[in-house]
């Protein structure tokens, strides 16, 4: 192979040399280690040596003294006996870096193909299982056109099935079936177990999208659905119409955000306690837990009046009188009586009242205004042994309380880990109509109000 | 615009910076009045004086722990180490403390050491001046390593790397400093873990390191005539290494190749390889293949030095075997 001469580096920091003169000339064997030419450096005329054995052949062009020579530029050529100057040799052989001038060099254009396919004769690999071998991405690609790889040739050295012959055996599909599926068809198709002519029937001659392969497979689920026995069809009732349509206008245009806290309810128990012994043995209505919640709550509305309004259109409405609705289960379903102007009623009548309001709904016989004007809520599932949860917002409400169960577990009280009951408290908000702050303050009073009962009931 | 060799490019960052930050300084063998034996601080000495441009002793364990304890006290010190193969002399102060002050100290000290050397094999440096060893550092966590492969990039990253506060290792190879690039005037900064797209491409993806980013760069050109079209990538820093745009190359093409003139065996290639099977597996559609120097230590005749180092005749060879697997 010819050996070429370029001009070499006698200095780190050296980029071009001055070419000084040939010690040898065109046509001279030489021999490794022969002096070859001179370079003009900084201080001093340097000789340069040959590393090949061979003839020297100077191309068209070849340096002359005083040339400034980029350094690995082409000089000249060793070549051995019966070789010749390499094409392209008689181009200046100073127009370029060692690596640019390798390439113009080189013998020929090659005209070997990009690919080298093996021929249908070559071994083709195989997995243990007996499959093919299929490279990762062929194998994806194949899964996304639908297309059965375990029967395909592979095309790589060693057999391999790689993309091209995926995307070729797609294309051979379309041929061979008649059918023209987007790819994404063709893969639900290959998921759902979908022959493609029965694709085909459904859509003579028309390319087969997306939405036709899912009509395949809905065609296929209605007998099993008919044949479901199991299904009862209940009427909805009024009031669970009226719930449905209430409960997901909350949902849709309401922006709710949940809070939680947990209060120790220790003394609200005791005070529960006293309530049960002194006003049972004097024949009146014993307060419930509700009671008292909706009493301590209406004291931390007066506290915190934002929490006590109304998403207007025209603006936000403040509600000068404080009604608490609060949720009661019946037969028929969910109904929330209103209790007015609570501020302005002690414990014992609030009791009175509340217990008319739940047996009025429960008999049914609770007339529509009784349910109408409340400005807060009040939702209780501590009895089912609910801690924390998110209430829905009655509108127009700004807000609702969720009280948890009353549970007695273990806790920090005055320093120390002692038992204490307690309760979780989850306050829905609007946040269109109040902001966190507000509310988180408002929630905290009444946290405050449940660990001590005093602050509300000396008000 | 105007043209800059590499050298040229990263001084013009070092000086801009030096104008402005008093607490950059440089120290080495033959970096004052000589101008460093790579021409990397050419003209500094007449501006900035010795102090600034200190002439050590040949004693790298020393300095370098000295420029350590600089660090520590907020002074911006750029090691020059003339060629990356003595930073040896100083591995334990690199590992044991300049990577791991900032740990150690719960971010309190910050270790903001520039430490620069021309690597690579070439003009029959022999074996005690060829050195890479970028996968040794990368290797380390704490280290920045940046193996810029044009001279617009190394201008940026160098002002990128006298900016960081983290240990910089800024290796520049010797084959490529005095190549001439297009390099942009005024201050400008290139981001560490961002790779250059060198070549577009989407028959085959071929990652480049440092020297063989024009060499492959020459390679997929001349491959173009033959209707091959390959994509070329230069990650640029090593550590933080860019795997989203090797991994987002790998997808369109399915072929990696990643040309290296360091090492093999748990090299970069490996590193890249290793992440592209975990993150790309399915992308694949042929075996990764790696082309790096000969796991030998380098020899100083220039045939042999030439039979070790990947060539543009190799990395052709590697792309058509590569297509054809």
């Amino acid at each position: 192979m010819a050996y070429e001469v370029t001009m070499p580096r006698l200095g780190w920091t050296m980029e071009e040399g001055v070419f000084g003169e040939w010690l040898k000339q065109d046509g001279d064997e030489v021999k490794a280690g022969d002096l070859l030419f001179t370079v003009e450096g900084d201080k001093a005329t340097q000789e340069v040596e040959v590393f090949e054995s061979g003839i020297l052949r100077l191309p068209q062009g070849a340096p002359a003294a005083g040339d400034v020579i980029p350094v690995g530029a082409l000089l000249a050529y060793i070549l051995q006996a019966g070789e010749s100057m390499p094409a392209g040799g008689s181009q200046s052989p100073q127009s370029g870096g060692r690596e640019g001038q390798a390439s113009t060099a080189s013998p020929s254009v090659t005209t070997e193909p990009a690919f080298q396919r093996p021929s249908a004769t070559q071994t083709v690999a195989a997995d243990g299982r007996g499959n093919p071998t299929i490279s990762p991405r062929a194998r994806r690609v194949a899964g996304e056109l639908g297309v059965d790889w375990t029967q395909l040739t592979g095309s790589g050295r060693t057999g391999r099935i790689v993309e091209r012959d995926v995307r070729a055996a797609a294309e051979t599909m379309v041929e061979q079936v008649g059918v023209e599926m987007s790819p994404v068809a063709r893969r639900m198709a290959a998921e759902a177990g979908i022959s493609l002519e029965e694709l085909a029937a459904t859509k003579p001659g028309g390319r087969i999208q997306r939405e036709d392969v899912e009509a395949a497979i809905a065609a296929r689920r209605q007998p099993v659905l008919a044949d479901e026995t199991a299904v009862q069809v209940l009427p909805h009732t009024r009031i669970r119409q009226i719930t449905a349509q209430r409960m997901s206008e909350s949902a849709h245009t309401t922006a709710p955000v949940t809070l939680t806290t947990e209060a120790d309810a220790t003394e609200l128990v005791a005070l529960r306690e006293q309530l049960k012994s002194s006003y049972a043995r004097r024949g009146l209505a014993v307060p419930s837990y509700n009671d008292i919640y909706i009493k301590l709550a209406a004291a931390a509305l007066q506290e915190h009046p934002a929490l006590n309004s109304s998403w207007g259109d025209e603006g936000l409405i403040l509600h000068g009188k404080i009604h608490i609705g609060f949720a009661v289960e019946t037969e028929r379903g969910l109904l929330a009586p209103v209790l007015r102007d609570v501020p302005t009623k002690s414990l014992r009548v609030i009791a009175a009242e509340s217990a008319s309001l739940i047996e009025g709904a429960q008999q049914e016989r609770l007339g529509h205004e009784a349910m109408q004007g409340g400005t807060f809520t009040i939702t209780n599932l501590g009895m089912y042994g609910i801690d924390a949860f998110t209430p829905i917002i009655n509108l127009p409400q700004a807000a609702i309380l969720g009280i948890g169960r009353i549970v007695c577990k273990p806790a920090v009280h005055e320093g120390e880990v002692v038992p204490r009951q307690m309760v979780a408290l989850s306050l829905t908000f609007d946040h269109r109509v109040v902001d966190g702050a507000p509310a988180a303050r408002f929630l905290n009073t009444v946290r405050e109000y449940v660990a001590e009962p005093i602050l509300w009931l000396t008000a | 615009m105007r043209e800059l060799t590499y050298v040229e490019a990263t001084l013009e960052a070092l000086d801009s910076a030096m104008a402005r930050d008093p607490s950059i300084f440089v120290v080495g063998e033959g970096i004052g009045e000589r101008g460093g034996n790579f021409n990397t601080t050419v003209g500094l000495y007449d501006k900035y004086g010795p102090e600034r441009l200190c002439d050590t002793p040949i004693s790298e364990r020393g300095f370098v722990g000295m420029c350590a304890g600089a660090a520590m006290t907020g002074t911006r010190p750029v090691v020059d180490f003339m060629f990356l193969d003595f930073i040896l002399d100083a591995f334990g102060e690199l590992v044991n403390q300049i990577a791991k002050m900032q740990y150690m100290s719960s971010g309190r000290l910050k270790m903001p050491i520039l430490l620069r050397g021309a690597i690579g094999i070439g003009h029959s440096a022999a074996t005690h001046h060829s050195g890479s060893y970028y996968p040794i550092f990368a290797h380390i966590p704490g280290f920045r390593v940046v193996v810029p492969a044009i001279p617009s990039d190394a201008k940026g990253l160098f002002a990128t790397a006298l900016q960081s506060d983290d240990p910089v290792l800024f290796l520049e190879h010797k084959s490529l400093l005095f190549n001439r690039g297009d390099v942009p005037e005024g201050d400008y900064a290139i981001p560490f873990g961002q790779a250059r797209m060198a070549r577009e491409g989407s028959d085959c993806t071929v990652v480049a390191i440092g020297s063989m980013v024009d060499k492959s760069v020459a390679v997929c050109d001349k491959l173009a005539e033959d209707g091959i079209s390959a994509e070329v990538i230069d990650p640029r820093t090593i550590a933080p290494l860019d795997m989203a745009t090797i991994l987002e190359s790998v997808s369109k093409t399915g072929r990696l190749l990643i040309v290296d003139e360091t090492f093999q065996p748990c090299g970069v290639g490996a590193e890249i390889a290793a992440q592209v099977i975990d993150e790309g597996f399915d992308d694949l559609d042929a075996p990764i293949r790696r082309l790096n120097g000969a796991h030998v230590p380098t020899p100083y005749s220039p045939p042999l030095e030439l039979a070790i180092v990947p060539e543009t005749n190799d990395i052709e060879q590697s792309i058509r075997n590569l297509l054809a697997e």
